[in-house]
């Protein structure tokens, strides 16, 4: 085999061990090892991947006990290693030697029909946990990922299908996991390196075990898209779980309703994911491809097709090359139904990070194979469906790698189940994407045709486009100017320290300019003679949360850590409101703790609040007692709102009402 | 359920001649708003199961401090003395009192938050030995943790008729049949007195198994339908 061109095109390795297929809890169990088997057997069959193929296939190893003790407790692993071990002569033991084994089952959650002890479980989990840690390792770079002769031949992308436990507590086997090999090799990397880690969970069930793990972690953010917990194991994962202490706000859930069809998923995934990594500026991307979402999926009540399974890949895909030089592990996850699912599911994977082409038809060797053991649990299958509440539907198994949409007819309840997804989905921008950060991605809904931003600030037909003004400062003058045109900002660059929104310069330029763009936003900027760009103000319609209110915008406003203390940030800001129609309107300003640059200002987050309420107080805002969720979830938190002496009083009552009484976001 | 299985145990507690300035520091860094007043104690930490026993002297709240700002003449609120404003007598209960009385005590007298005291004999009199305090926030945390909100699982609605909880009772034998982990069980009696429904949270992530036998038995459920949910919640 000749080696191809890695420079144009990176390495892409996918992670397996046999061992991996021991990773079985019996016939009658719905997670089946005979999904990974048709799996493997499908790349080999298309020519996608071979074991033997040493540029394609990651060789991985076990966790060793001091990695897994990274998240498992020690005495959950001797458990672990114990029942194992006895699982084979478990009937034979001595009455009183089985009744105490079986009392440490129940104990670690191995008691009941979900994780049954299983033969060698210790050896097998810690194999599929040491894949994962390999593969993060080694798109990172770092020794545990193995040597490469080349920098070049360090693979940027691997999959790992047999990983994905993302069930398992730290003391506890949970829902088909016994070591959660993600959380595993994130904290791995936390230790080992100083990356960012960014872990997008599509599994059908909530990512509580990985959530779990780093709650209170703001070096990892978990972002979990799953079907609600109201009736659907893990019961856990509400919006309003945001991580707790210095975590706060890095944990994000996205819990979607029963039966969300392919549209409103992939709606959900291209609003939250873009702007979730920008802001959050990961060094490396892990993504869970559980795809019990899938229509046919027995446990479950979402209904995807692999028309959604493929946009998450592409969207992953995307972010991986756009926010984190392509660093990027995939792993399994969840997935029950073996062969008419999980096989194609995990094919597009892998063919969408290797940039193999699919063909359209499976292979007909391959559905040969593999139709017959279909068939002998079909019926058990049907079954299922009726006492889950699924509709009924006879497709037969599939001939090609895509879902004919003809098969997934919309639900009844279509039109209710998009809206109650795409409230969550504004209620989760509304609480994880920081202010500055939302107007760059535009809201779910197009807003009603509004009037460009600047004929509505400019009632009375100014006739400048655009105002400037020079600020004297001890470092020189700096330029003010409003309604920055996207050329402008193109030809201005920023200031290294303009980082707070987006971690690096170079995107909180590209944010500015998406801002430009947009008619209903207004861009202040402030910038040196040279070009660079020290402070900027955004006026932008309020959110979804404000949604129906007119006339009301939300000001945000960032300066340079380089350019502090020389009374930009108010200059700026006095320059921004100084409207004709500024009277005419209602601003506010939300201060999330969260979000705050603490670092950056050496101030302790009190004195930072005062700073804010003093900045816009210069301009007449005033702190407001709210409940709105968001603000009420942190005494740090602080709404600032200006009410313009001419505002409609009408507006004024309406936006003061949701202010103090909103116990939800407003219908959509 | 009794008041030691929810109370909180680990206590910051101030004395009586700690100035108000420093309680309500305490107040703010820790986020709550209640300072049990102990007898001698200096030490900011005063966890209880410490080596010393802690008698309480009183109770500090936050609404108590608040008062004080509002009222404070020539002297600053912040060096008055912890003992000029605590309520002295404050309402307490055992550890053995009933969560339920805990619950309805707090709710009729107004109050947020309740000291867990052992009353002992000591020369003729008797002194209130503190062990814990009670809170509003420890009843909420106990519902939830009563609904099974903390483990892992997934719920069931199942519908019975007052006086015959036969389904109520097959289901749990199906569950020790399949082994599956009942994680709560919840009876609420609505206002007639006349339960009808059954919430019950199931650790497991496969539900497929016992739904099969629960309709073979003949047993309702309520569980997403795709039709008819929404209809369901209206109603509920």
């Amino acid at each position: 085999m000749t080696m191809p061109d890695l420079t144009s095109h990176p390495r892409v390795c996918l992670a397996f061990d046999p061992l991996e297929l021991h990773y079985d809890f019996g016939a009658d169990h719905p997670l089946q090892a005979d999904r990974m088997r048709a799996l493997l057997d499908l790349l080999e069959t298309c020519q996608l991947w071979h074991q033997g193929d040493p540029l394609l296939h990651l060789p991985i190893r076990p966790a060793s006990l001091d990695e897994l003790r990274l998240i498992h407790t020690d005495d959950y692993l001797a458990a672990v290693q114990r029942l194992g071990a006895s699982a084979a002569r478990l009937p034979a033991l001595p009455l009183q030697q089985r009744q105490e084994l079986e009392q440490q089952a129940f104990r670690y959650g191995f008691g009941d029909g979900d994780t049954p002890i299983m033969p060698e479980m210790h050896e097998v989990s810690a194999m599929i946990a040491g894949g994962t840690l390999v593969a993060m390792s080694a798109v990172l770079g770092l020794p545990e990922g193995g040597q490469f002769a080349s920098p070049q031949e360090r693979p940027v992308h691997v999959f790992h299908p047999g990983g994905g436990l993302h069930h398992a507590w730290a003391s506890r086997a949970s829902g088909f996991c016994v070591y959660n090999d993600a959380a595993v090799a994130i904290a791995h990397v936390l230790r080992a390196s100083e990356a960012k880690v960014l872990y997008i969970d599509f599994d059908a069930h909530h990512g509580d075990g990985v959530q779990r793990a780093f709650y209170d972690e703001p070096r990892v953010l978990t972002v979990s898209l799953h079907e609600t917990g109201r009736y659907l194991f893990p019961g856990t994962g509400d919006v309003l779980e945001l991580g707790n202490g210095l975590g706060r706000g890095y944990s994000v859930n996205v819990p979607l309703e029963p039966f969300t069809q392919d549209d409103s998923y992939i709606e959900v995934i291209e609003n939250l994911l873009p702007p979730l990594a920008l802001s959050f500026a990961p060094d490396v991307i892990i993504s869970n491809h559980g795809c019990d979402t899938h229509a046919w999926d027995p446990l479950t009540h979402l209904a995807l097709t692999t028309r959604a399974l493929q946009a998450q890949v592409r969207l992953v895909h995307e972010l991986a090359h756009r926010y984190c030089g392509g660093r990027w592990v995939a792993v399994g996850g969840g997935g029950y139904d073996p062969y008419r699912v999980v096989p194609r599911a995990w094919a597009l994977v892998w063919a969408e990070m290797s940039g193999r082409p699919l063909p359209a038809q499976l292979p007909t060797s391959w559905v040969e194979r593999w139709h017959p053991s279909w068939e002998a649990m079909r019926e058990r299958e049907r079954e299922t469906w009726e006492v889950m509440g699924k509709p009924q539907q006879e497709s037969g198994f599939p001939t090609t790698f895509e879902d004919q949409p003809d098969h997934f007819p919309p639900v009844p309840r279509l039109q209710e189940i998009t809206r109650a997804n795409r409230h969550t989905a504004s209620l989760v921008r509304h609480l994880a994407v920081p202010p500055a950060v939302r107007p760059a991605f535009p809201p779910l809904r197009q807003r009603s045709p509004l009037t460009g931003l600047f004929d509505l600030l400019h009632l009375r037909g100014a006739d400048t486009p655009s105002r400037s003004q020079t600020l004297q400062t001890p470092r020189g003058p700096v330029l003010l100017r409003d309604f920055c045109p996207p050329s402008l900002v193109e030809r201005l660059r920023p200031s290294n320290g303009l980082c707070s929104f987006t971690r690096l310069p170079e995107r909180e330029h590209r944010l500015l300019l998406e801002i430009a763009r947009r008619a209903d936003c207004a861009l202040a900027l402030a910038h040196t003679s040279g070009g660079e760009i020290v402070g900027e103000v955004t006026l932008a319609p309020g959110d979804a949360w404000w949604e129906g209110l007119e006339q009301v915008y939300e000001v945000a406003i960032e300066v340079s850590r380089d350019w502090r203390g020389l009374g930009i940030a108010r200059n700026l800001l006095a320059f921004a409101l100084d409207l004709e129609a500024r009277e005419d309107l209602i601003f506010f300003a939300v201060g999330l703790s969260w979000h705050w640059d603490i670092e950056g200002t050496g101030l302790s987050i009190y004195r930072y609040r005062e700073m804010l309420i003093k900045l816009f107080g210069s301009q007449g805002f005033k702190e407001y007692p709210t409940n709105e969720p968001n603000i009420a979830m942190d005494p740090a938190n602080v709404l600032l709102v200006r009410v313009g002496s001419r505002a409609d009083q009408r507006i004024v009552s309406q936006f003061f009402s949701r202010v103090l009484s909103t116990p939800h976001l407003p219908r959509l | 359920m009794l008041v030691k299985d929810v109370m909180t145990r680990k206590l910051i507690t101030v004395t009586p001649d700690d100035t108000l300035g420093h309680a309500a520091t305490l107040l703010r860094q820790f986020q709550f708003h209640h300072l049990p007043v102990v007898q001698g104690e200096p030490a900011i930490f005063g966890f209880t199961g410490a080596v010393k026993p802690l008698y309480l002297e009183g109770l500090l709240t936050s609404q108590d401090i608040d008062l004080a700002v509002a009222a404070s003449g020539q002297q600053p609120w912040q060096e008055r003395h912890v003992q000029e404003v605590m309520d002295r007598s404050p309402v307490c209960v055992t550890p053995t009192t009933s969560v339920s009385a805990a619950a309805q005590l707090l709710v009729e007298r107004g109050l947020n938050g309740l000291p867990v005291v052992e009353y002992e004999q000591h020369e003729q009199r008797t002194r209130a030995l503190l062990v814990g305090l009670l809170t509003r926030s420890d009843l909420l945390i106990a519902l939830a943790r009563a609904l099974g909100a903390f483990e892992p699982g997934m719920q069931l609605l199942i519908p019975f008729t007052a006086g015959n909880p036969t389904p109520l009772a097959r289901l749990l034998l199906l569950a020790a049949e399949l082994h599956v982990q009942v994680r709560s069980l919840v009876v609420v009696p609505p206002r007639n007195g006349q339960p009808h429904t059954a919430t019950v949270r199931l650790g497991t992530i496969n539900p497929a198994p016992l739904l099969m036998r629960l309709q073979d038995e003949g047993i309702e459920y309520t569980f997403p339908d795709l039709a008819l949910e929404e209809r369901r919640h209206d109603n509920a």
